[in-house]
């Protein structure tokens, strides 16, 4: 087959045809409040971005209608305008360096009306123009090259809204009970205009920071390979809708994510990561502390290479702090969005969401007991952290506009809210302020800080006496404890072991990165190769026996792609396409767990012997 | 590479299945792009990296892990390469190269068990039985390091001026402009002793515009430039030339009848005939597919026979730097299997002689003629390079018209097609899914035997095979015009020239394309809007 050259612009996916080449630099993303930290442009009077959306908005809103056909009732634009700095090393080597500096635009168009519009559908087949109604757009901020783009694009959403909108009523006729949820929320407009981003990199030496945290990886030849990737964003996002929402807003990134592979004796491939994320670039740790991380993984995974594998196990796991937050972010992302799922046209979209874990196990419960009694569960999208920066996972207004509130899901371990975009769902109508998006993607209801507490937490000393207690009563000689768990967006996995995930994900097997065997007798601990935990679903939550005081912080990247947002993978991103996020999670005891070896696929040692690291 | 290679040979050798041939090729690119639109900068960027392919061949020459077996799909999979410090470490290097070598190990020795099983299982036909690989005399060629230095900002406001000039026309919905600088640095050593070190310089500048006509019909018009001295980029007064050029055709076109189904003469320009001749005969003239039985193998059993009038010779040249004033995009000193690049006569006379040969083997064509190509991460297949037509009786192309005119009459027709631009995969085809070898004309007039100033019309699509149209080239013009560009095909996108004199064909049969089912935009441009564009205009 012949590829034709393309100087065809780049298209942000969409949720229907989405795909994984898609996901191109434009998908880098952050989304974060940093007006605290903006400096003004000072060439802001050659800024007419805003001027020229709101024209063309206008002009859309008061004439855009083809003779016969729906006129739109809303319209928006948004725009991004994305400086990305990332710098990636190997073993002490620089690999790649890139600075870039792009804009692009979103058009949303709906017909109908706020009960039923062109949203929120999965059409067969879509509406194909000649451009799309999203893409590339000038970085100069000047007004007529933004006025031409945002007309091509707004006329390009029309007609796919207008085509959308006839094939879903077709569909509609056709079910026997058709959705009776709203399909958008009618919000307050909201009106707030924040001074423009200016990348500012620090006086760090990133390239220089890179090598160095790297360099310490030498030290390990037994390690096959590793990177380390370093990137900055700074991105102004506007968002300009016909309801008279009109909003500029700055949101940052700065993101450390390194991976390390190795393989056991045997031929099992092995890795481990490390990832931090702050706000901004300055608040990142030194590449002193980053190096220092990077040789406590280093060995810890030259040790797991002749380490015991876990053997089949079913009884208590103690899943200290870290581990429980990573844990939370994997059991929660289906589940803590109110909003209605999109009706499809195509089962195999079900399908996938089905089979990757994307059901929420907690719509339809309101006010029953989903956690332990005492436990709260609270996003808050304001939260800072100890040091009083922003936590990464912030923002003060959402991706549609609406201010960011923060919500209490689970007040004394009984569901009582859930986050919401102006997508309505079956228990709630309106927005609190929680629709997140990947870069331009569509945005949906997400998580931003989540913190679980407990009225009735322990010391970790206690919740330690308790699970070897419980251990002892069982008649047990050792009993497993999880301190991180595993992350294959960063660590970068084989075929064979994401598959194995995927295949996993429907029925709760989850992949613990660290795993102890803790000895009843003494308390001593020894690492295991991690092996898979089966069966751990949302539901186990509610049974866990204890919680600890010894609240910890996991800053991840929540994925915003369709087909993986809100599943059991959604934890498994990276700054590449997630959203930032974090859970505070204390350290969780549970009575039961299974787990098992891993399948993974055991391969030979090369037959050349590795060369010498100097 | 080469420590690597000493340590990699002579382990993978007694393994089992063997390897019998590696390569090692590192390239260092360092790219700059700068592009606008609309009269604005989109991209400004400069990048550098350094990308590992790692070649392992196991079994040996007659039949190893590429074989492929009647119409599966192949089952060797190889590792597209990976990227390596762009620094020169020579530990983080090889290490990076001994996993590649273990990964490409893998899956070859994989693919040959499996080809050795389907092999027991299916017929083969006799060009599957010719070797999978051909044996080549080492080369030793190791050239200075290039580089280019470049100030972006100047580009930067050219592209803005090239695609505000577009703005002027209410016709033209979109312009994108493009300018490329790449400068690469190949390094390869292989196990035959081959060691290479070449740099290769290329700079271009695309011009690209959209409109659509009343009916929906995308109409699009591209230009580009190409060069190789860093000091004879186009000037400001060339690049507008050519996109008055583009305007005013565009214009033309959205406005143009469509055309009615036709069979007659046809003349084609340089232009056209060369990307004609690329789409049509260069393709089907590379080696590789006269053994795939899934492709036609069109010219399999034809080397000796007469496939074309005796008056046209072609040759793929890549040695070639330049046709009169024009640089040619395919040149190259050595494949991208370290072969060193031939001028193959492919048609001599009207007779065809030769394939466009990489190392793949054909049962009269033992050896490769350097045109394996590649790009980046792909496996080099026979590709072409400078793609040259010839004619030995060239007529002026004023006569050429005066020769159409008399055809046309001769044949009773009240018009003929002139053909000025044609799409093919290498040409830009705009959106969709390019089919291979499918020729679009892009530019076509009707030229009236009675006089009547020639018509513009639209929608043109040549009907049956193009390749027949060959044979029926009556005769050719005297000037040979270039054209520059990049061809996608099975190994990836790689830079190519053609060139062509005008043409005139005594017959062609074209029919109506289908148009588009996307309508003109609802709102005028809104610089060309009569209602004015400022707050929804005349509010």
């Amino acid at each position: 087959m012949k590829v034709t050259r393309k100087i065809a612009r780049v298209h942000c996916s969409r949720i229907a045809n989405s795909a994984p080449l898609a996901i191109s630099l434009a998908f880098f993303l952050a989304l974060l409040p940093a007006r605290a930290f903006a400096q003004q442009n000072p060439a802001s009077s050659n800024d007419h971005t805003m001027q020229a959306m709101h024209d063309e908005l206008e002009r859309s809103r008061t004439r855009l209608q083809i003779p016969g056909q729906l006129k739109p009732f809303f319209i928006e634009y948004r725009l991004v305008d994305l400086d990305v700095r990332s710098v990636t090393a190997s073993f002490g080597a620089l690999v790649t360096t890139s600075t870039t500096h792009n804009r692009y635009m979103d058009v949303d168009i709906r017909v109908g009306d706020y009960k039923l519009d062109s949203s929120n559908f999965i059409a067969g087949e879509q509406f194909q123009g000649f451009l799309g109604s999203a893409g590339q757009v000038g970085v100069d901020g000047d007004y007529e090259s933004l006025r031409q783009d945002l007309w091509l694009a707004t006329d390009q959403a029309y007609k796919q809204a207008l085509t959308t909108l006839s094939q879903k009523q077709g569909f509609l006729q056709s079910l026997a009970r058709p959705p009776e949820v709203a399909d958008f929320s009618q919000e307050k407009p909201s009106n707030h205009v924040d001074p423009r981003l200016v990348a500012d990199w620090t006086n760090r030496n990133w390239e220089d920071e890179a090598k160095k945290a790297s360099a310490v990886l030498k030290n390990y030849p037994d390690l096959t390979s590793n990177h380390i990737t370093y990137t900055l964003i700074y991105q102004t996002y506007y968002v300009m809708d016909t309801e008279g929402t009109t909003i500029r807003v700055g949101r940052t990134l700065a993101a450390i994510e390194a991976g390390l592979d190795t393989q056991a004796p045997d031929g099992v491939p092995m890795h481990n990561f490390y990832a931090a994320y702050t706000m901004l670039p300055g608040e990142l740790p030194s590449a002193d502390e980053v190096a220092k991380q990077l040789d406590t993984r280093g060995k810890q995974l030259v040790a797991e290479r002749t380490a015991d594998p876990v053997s089949a196990y079913a009884g208590p796991v103690l899943f200290e702090n870290r581990a429980a937050a990573e844990l939370l972010a994997q059991l929660l992302a289906p589940s803590v969005s109110g909003s209605r799922p999109p009706l499809s046209m195509l089962p195999m979209y079900d399908q996938i969401v089905q089979a990757r874990g994307g059901r929420s196990e907690w719509l339809g419960r309101l006010n029953s007991r989903v956690l332990p009694t005492g436990a709260t569960l609270v996003d808050d999208p304001s939260a800072k952290d100890a040091q009083g920066h922003m936590l990464p996972g912030s923002y003060g207004i959402d991706a549609e506009g609406v201010p960011a509130e923060k919500v209490t899901l689970v007040d004394n371990g009984m569901l009582k809210d859930l986050l919401m975009s102006r997508r309505p769902g079956q228990d709630f109508a309106q927005s609190n302020g929680h629709a997140r998006a990947l870069f331009l993607g569509d945005a949906l209801a997400m998580s931003s800080n989540l913190f679980l507490s407990s009225a009735n937490a322990v010391s970790p000393a206690d919740l330690k006496k308790k699970f070897l207690d419980q251990c002892k009563q069982d008649g047990r000689q050792w009993c497993l404890m999880v301190r991180s768990m595993d992350n294959p967006g960063i660590a970068g996995f084989g075929e064979g072991d994401v598959s194995d995930l995927i295949a996993g994900a429907s029925n709760g097997e989850r992949v613990p990165l660290e795993v102890y065997r803790v000895d009843v007798a003494d308390g001593r601990e020894q690492l295991l190769i991690p092996g898979h935990l089966q069966a751990l679903n949302l539901r186990m939550l509610r049974d866990v026996t204890a919680i600890g005081n010894d609240p910890a912080t996991y800053s991840y990247e929540q994925s915003a792609q369709a087909g993986v947002a809100a599943t059991a993978l959604a934890a498994f991103a990276s700054s590449a396409d997630g959203v930032p996020s974090t859970v505070t999670s204390p350290s969780l005891l549970f009575e039961d767990i299974e787990a098992r070896e891993a399948r993974g696929e055991m391969r030979k040692q090369p037959l050349v012997p590795p060369p010498p690291m100097n | 590479m080469s420590a690597e290679l000493d340590r990699s040979m002579p382990v993978l050798t007694k393994a089992d299945p063997p390897a019998y041939f590696i390569n090692y090729t590192i390239t260092e690119s360092q790219r700059t792009n700068v592009s606008g639109s609309n009269g604005a900068l989109l991209d400004s960027s400069e990048a550098r990296n350094r990308w590992l392919e790692a070649q392992i061949r196991v079994g040996n020459y007659d039949v190893d892990n590429t074989h492929k077996v009647g119409g599966t799909q192949p089952a060797y999979q190889p590792s597209p390469g990976t990227n390596v410090p762009l620094e020169d470490d020579p530990a983080v290097i090889r290490r990076a190269i001994w996993l590649e070598t273990d990964k490409q190990y893998r899956n070859a020795a994989e693919a040959l068990v499996k080809i050795k099983t389907s092999k027991e299982v299916q017929v083969q036909s006799a060009e599957e039985h010719a070797p999978d690989f051909s044996r080549e005399k080492p080369h030793t060629s190791i050239a200075p390091h290039i580089a280019y230095q470049l100030d972006r900002r100047p580009w930067e406001q050219k592209v803005r001026n090239y695609t505000a000039y577009f703005r002027q026309s209410a016709s033209i919905l979109n312009s994108i402009v493009t300018f490329n600088a790449q400068a690469e640095n190949t390094y390869e050593v292989n196990s035959e002793g081959t060691k290479l070190q070449y740099g290769e310089l290329k700079f271009r500048l695309e011009l690209f515009i959209q409109g659509k006509a009343p009916d929906g019909m995308d109409i699009d018009r591209y230009y580009n430039f190409d060069w190789v001295d860093p000091t004879q980029p186009p000037s400001d007064e060339a690049v507008m030339a050519a996109e008055k050029t583009m305007r005013s055709e565009l214009e033309n076109l959205v406005k143009a009848p469509l055309v009615e189904p036709y069979a007659g003469p046809a003349l084609l320009t340089g232009r056209a005939a060369a990307v004609f001749f690329h789409e049509v005969f260069g393709h089907r003239d590379e080696g590789f597919r006269q053994k795939d039985i899934n492709e036609g193998q069109t010219f399999a059993s034809k080397v000796g026979d007469p496939i074309m009038p005796n008056f046209i010779t072609i040759v793929d040249d890549p040695t070639r730097a330049a046709l009169g004033k024009s640089v040619l995009l395919g040149t190259y000193p050595f494949d991208d299997e370290g072969v060193p690049s031939e001028k193959v006569t492919l048609v001599d006379q009207g007779v065809l002689r030769n394939f466009e040969m990489s190392r793949q083997p054909l049962n009269n064509f033992p050896a490769s003629n350097g045109h394996g190509r590649r790009q980046l991460g792909a496996q080099p297949v026979s590709r072409q390079g400078n793609l040259i037509v010839e004619s030995s009786k060239p007529v002026t192309n004023a006569e050429l018209r005066r020769m159409f005119i008399t055809e046309m009459k001769r044949q009773n027709k009240p018009f003929g097609l002139l053909i000025d631009d044609i799409a093919g995969g290498f040409t830009f085809t705009g959106r969709g899914q390019p089919q291979a070898f499918q020729v679009q004309p892009l530019v076509v007039y009707k030229v009236y035997s009675d006089g009547r100033p020639d018509e513009l019309v639209r929608g043109v699509d040549i009907v049956g095979t193009p390749l027949i149209a060959l044979t029926k080239i009556m005769a050719t013009g005297d000037t040979p015009e270039v054209f520059n560009g990049y061809c996608g095909a099975e190994s990836g996108s790689v830079p190519v020239a053609a060139a062509a004199p005008m043409m005139l064909i005594s017959e062609m049969e074209v029919q109506k394309k289908e148009s588009s089912s996307d309508a003109p935009p609802t709102l005028p441009h809104p610089f060309h809007d009569p209602k004015g564009s400022q707050n929804g205009g005349g509010q």
